[in-house]
């Protein structure tokens, strides 16, 4: 399940759905299972990834040539989430593979399969709330984005919409750069928990060992997903896996 | 007057973009609210318009083509007589008024044929900006000149060689660019698509040719034309000719898409004709783009860079439903046919974008009587198309001088030691 409030900080790493290869997919997910991730998400490929850097833009663009879609995924996660109970699923997607694949059937099947949350970069939390009382009923929680500009009374209303945790976009840009902790950003972690209690998870920019350290003890969660999809695509997922094993194993031990 | 329902036209349009780009939207959207039914700052475009860029532009009679086809009179709206050469510097003016109010030092655009890049530049140039273009690696091998000359302005021009590497590649990566750099930058974008206002707020400043070519009708004609041509890629030039005309049913919209080479996947970009764009939620806005049934954007081609687009201005999606905008379209071959008609008997040399509009145009005039007018939105002159033509109409003179100049060039370099 998602984590408590104030829970150690833990990872959440990433899949994109064909990339390389469905194969491969099942045998880094299990990597990333025994490396002691337990909070994955699975990326829908798409054409046209907005919110993503080069990393994720090209890791879509290659998974769309190897049978990368809404429905491959939904048939992974079905795998996935009944092989390793002990990890929560998190559907990753833009917006238009899942409105064309029907919002409400996505819906249903994503929460029949095992996936436990969602988190769509352009979907807006106006339209989303029509939505909360059906994602409730499902147990299907949306994790909704707040960014450094985000205004404060559109905070409370991300908040309020969001279930299971509030991904903070650490800063502005897309994914794959560097990001700073410093001060500032810790007054922007601060004013996030005024709205909610619900655990952050801290994405856009986590990439080292001293990127986890600086989270720990103001997130809950990191989502360390560019720089693992780099790893997977030069060293392939075995490599992948145990880089990320000493990455876990390195704040657990902190 | 186009007004939108909360960002939407029907079920089109709307603002579904990353988080981080909401402020952004909000604050544009709030300043052109406050300004659009304001007198003087419409006065203040169009004197803009006139003393930069020319304007009213005239709408020229084609008597010689009009007698040889034997039906409509044909208009034509010369938006190819503007500054740099199209109907993309009108909407570019009037954002730089935005970009000067909200006091932003960086402006950012995306650009399929460059012509946007290319008035995005020459704005930047004049107002003092930084620019940074972007522009799919596909394009800028098919429209190098413009690129030439955006460098030569002082822009950065930027090259997308994700995906397809077209005008839908230079939008995300444009967008990406903003994300990171929204609170000093103004996002110029150059089409009626995109997320709310920018639809409403292109075709705005756009609309500036129908209501040009309204006067000049009623002047010219002695009243209102029957049929309005126009050409439709993203869609700012159709808004532009058509929006003055939305009350007025006696005149029939009309807007060519770019059939290409058939009516096969990735080889047209037909997105308002039945069985061709479905509805869809992408670069920000819902729409009829061209995808296939998992959501993903398809591939597109067009001789006309301009009109290789996978979406279409949520405007046009609504008008063409309503039946209010006739969708047509002319494929690769009818349009190099009208350029060179227009060409060896108007002597007017046009965008082959705007050569959609033409073919469309002239087919449509053929139906019609001598009494009945047509006018046809000529969205841009042909210059920056000389090297697609060349090919389209081969010359072994061309050839040898391109090899000529690619021989000076390369010496010119080595003695200045730039290679």
């Amino acid at each position: 399940m998602f984590p408590a409030q104030y829970e150690n900080l833990q990872i959440m790493s990433h899949a994109v759905i064909g990339f390389p290869s469905l194969e491969e997919n099942e045998k880094a997910i299990a990597g990333l299972a025994d490396a002691g991730v337990n909070l994955i998400e699975l990326q829908v490929p798409f054409s046209d990834p907005v919110a993503d850097g080069h990393t994720l833009v090209n890791a879509c663009y290659e998974a769309l040539k190897h049978g990368g879609s809404v429905q491959a995924t939904l048939d992974l996660a079905e795998r996935v989430c009944a092989r390793h109970p002990e990890v929560t699923f998190v559907l990753m997607s833009y917006l238009n593979p899942l409105f064309r694949y029907g919002l409400e059937r996505l819906f249903e099947k994503a929460a029949a399969v095992g996936i436990k949350g969602m988190i769509i970069p352009d979907w807006p939390v106006e339209e989303i709330e029509p939505w909360l009382p059906k994602l409730d009923e499902l147990g299907l929680s949306p994790i909704l984005m707040v960014t450094p500009n985000t205004a404060p009374e559109r905070v409370a209303r991300i908040t309020s919409a969001s279930r299971g945790m509030i991904y903070v976009v650490s800063r502005m840009g897309v994914t794959g750069h560097e990001t700073n902790w410093g001060e500032k950003f810790q007054n922007y972690i601060g004013e996030i928990r005024k709205h909610t209690n619900l655990p952050l998870a801290v994405g856009f920019g986590v990439r080292t060992t001293d990127d986890l350290n600086a989270l720990s003890g103001k997130a809950e969660v990191a989502a360390f997903c560019s720089q693992y999809i780099e790893w997977q695509r030069d060293e392939g997922s075995d490599v992948a896996a145990s880089k990320m094993k000493s990455i876990v194993q390195n704040i657990v031990a902190s | 007057m186009i007004r939108s329902d909360n960002g939407f036209f029907g079920e089109f349009g709307g603002r579904f973009v990353p988080e981080i780009l909401l402020p952004a939207l909000t604050e544009l959207e709030d300043l052109f609210f406050g300004l659009r039914d304001d007198p003087a700052f419409w006065q203040e475009y169009l004197t803009l318009t006139q003393e930069f860029s020319g304007r009213p532009t005239p709408l020229t009679p084609l008597r010689r083509i009009s007698k040889q086809l034997g039906g409509a009179q044909i208009w034509l709206k010369r938006e190819d007589l503007n500054h740099s050469g199209a109907h993309k510097i009108n909407n570019v003016l009037g954002q730089g008024l935005l970009v000067q109010r909200m006091g932003k030092k960086r402006v950012i655009a995306e650009t399929g044929a460059g012509q946007h890049g290319l008035a995005t530049a020459i704005m930047a140039a004049r107002l003092g900006l930084d620019a940074t273009i972007y522009m799919g690696a596909e394009d800028i091998e098919r429209q190098y000149s413009n690129v030439f000359w955006m460098r030569q302005l002082g822009s950065k021009v930027v090259g997308v060689t994700t995906g397809a590497q077209t005008l839908k590649e230079a939008l995300d990566e444009a967008l990406r660019d903003w994300a990171a750099s929204v609170e000093n930058t103004h996002y110029v974008l150059g089409t009626a698509c995109g997320p709310a206002p920018f639809p409403e707020l292109v075709s705005y400043f756009q609309s500036v040719i129908s209501d040009e070519i309204k006067v000049q009708s009623m002047k010219q004609m002695g009243s209102l034309p029957d049929e309005v041509v126009a050409c439709v890629g993203g869609g700012s030039n159709a808004m532009g000719a058509f929006a003055a005309f939305l009350e007025d049913p006696e005149v029939t919209l009309v807007g060519i898409e770019a059939g290409g080479l058939s009516l096969k996947d990735g080889e047209h970009s037909i997105r308002l004709s039945q069985n061709t764009g479905e509805t869809g939620i992408a670069q920000g806005y819902k729409t009829l783009f061209l995808q296939n049934n998992d959501g993903q954007l398809g591939d597109t081609h067009s001789i006309a860079a301009g009109l290789d687009y996978v979406g279409v201005s949520p405007i046009l999606a609504h008008l063409s439903q309503q039946g209010r905008v006739v969708p047509d379209s002319a494929t690769d071959t009818e349009v190099t046919e009208a350029f060179s008609l227009l060409m060896k008997t108007e002597g007017i040399i046009p965008a082959l974008e705007s050569a959609h509009a033409l073919a469309g145009g002239f087919k449509r005039a053929q139906q019609m009587t001598p009494e009945q007018n047509l006018v046809i939105n000529l969205s841009g002159r042909g210059d920056k198309d000389i090297f697609t033509v060349a090919r389209a109409f081969p010359q072994a003179e061309w050839a040898g001088f391109l090899q000529r100049e690619a021989e000076r060039s390369s010496e010119i370099m080595q003695q200045k030691g730039v290679l």
